[in-house]
């Protein structure tokens, strides 16, 4: 195994971007670090800044002012990255799509800054913390 | 003062009103033009002592509508306020702001989405929409793609 794939996956730090959305999905990943889920015993912990992360949770819809951030983020991330879109609207834009102010989804926003992005996806409305645990697991172990 | 002390200071702007509908003891619609607006909410505001709860903007077929909800706690009485502005080219209306400052955000909100100018708000800069957004173009009117 490739070394960096391997240290990505032992312990992989997150960077939560939140690019327009309801909040629904941010209150479910903070719930990811409460003692009752706690990822961090799986080595997933939170870090403030992309440079320290190895994946980006990306919640929201990808709106039109939050397009070159999020491209930035992506851009000062340290490659090879994860990008974890967790909830309806950035893997399809849900209930959002066509609105005037939405540029989404964030999957075609990060493929535009990189064609080989590593993409997974967690749909739900918003997905259960079990189901982003199983998201992460199932991307990591497709690496 | 109850509820039919209420129905009876309201009566006092009913010259400056084009309808009054009341389909609930508790639910009260006031209609008007849009030149009158400024002097029913101060009425609403400082002589009845309604509490302002907020604005909200409508883009009628033929005509803009901006609705300005009151609650008159006392009785648990909302009123509501319906300002017509009839001219689709350059719709206007006058601020609330200056009188009730809760309402400058909303105010500027629908500015930007509706393009109705607010006359006398101390601060009408662009609030909601990208910063990359073009001039003219108002997604919440009914002629916007």
């Amino acid at each position: 195994m490739n070394w960096k794939i391997w240290s990505l996956k032992k312990s992989p730090w997150v960077f939560h971007v939140n690019v327009g959305a309801c909040n629904n999905c941010d209150i479910e990943i903070v719930n990811l670090l409460t003692p009752k889920f706690d990822v961090e015993r799986f080595g997933i912990k939170l870090v403030g800044s992309p440079r320290h992360a190895d994946a980006l949770l990306v919640t929201g819809v990808g709106t039109r002012q939050a397009v070159p951030r999020l491209k930035e983020v992506y851009r000062q991330t340290a490659k090879s990255c994860v990008v974890f879109l967790v909830g309806a609207c950035p893997c399809g834009t849900g209930i959002f799509r066509d609105g005037y102010h939405v540029e989404g989804p964030v999957d075609k926003i990060i493929r535009e800054e990189d064609p080989n992005a590593i993409i997974a996806y967690v749909p739900g409305c918003p997905p259960k913390p079990e189901a982003i645990i199983s998201g992460v697991v199932k991307a990591l172990s497709a690496l | 003062m109850n509820q039919e002390e209420l129905n009876n200071k309201l009566s006092e702007i009913k010259d400056k009103l084009i309808a009054v509908e009341q389909p609930a003891e508790s639910r009260i619609y006031l209609s008007c033009e849009a030149e009158n607006s400024y002097e029913i909410n101060k009425f609403l505001f400082e002589d009845v002592g309604c509490r302002f709860v907020t604005v909200t903007g409508i883009d009628s077929d033929d005509c803009f509508e901006i609705l300005y909800h009151y609650s008159y706690d006392e009785t648990g009485c909302v009123i509501t306020l319906k300002a017509f502005i009839r001219d689709r080219e350059k719709p206007a209306i006058e601020s609330i702001t200056p009188l009730l400052p809760a309402a400058e955000w909303i105010e500027r909100e629908i500015h930007d989405i509706l393009g109705i100018d607010i006359k006398n708000h101390p601060n009408l800069k662009r609030l909601i929409l990208a910063d990359d957004w073009p001039e003219g173009v108002y997604p919440l009117r009914k002629d916007s793609p």
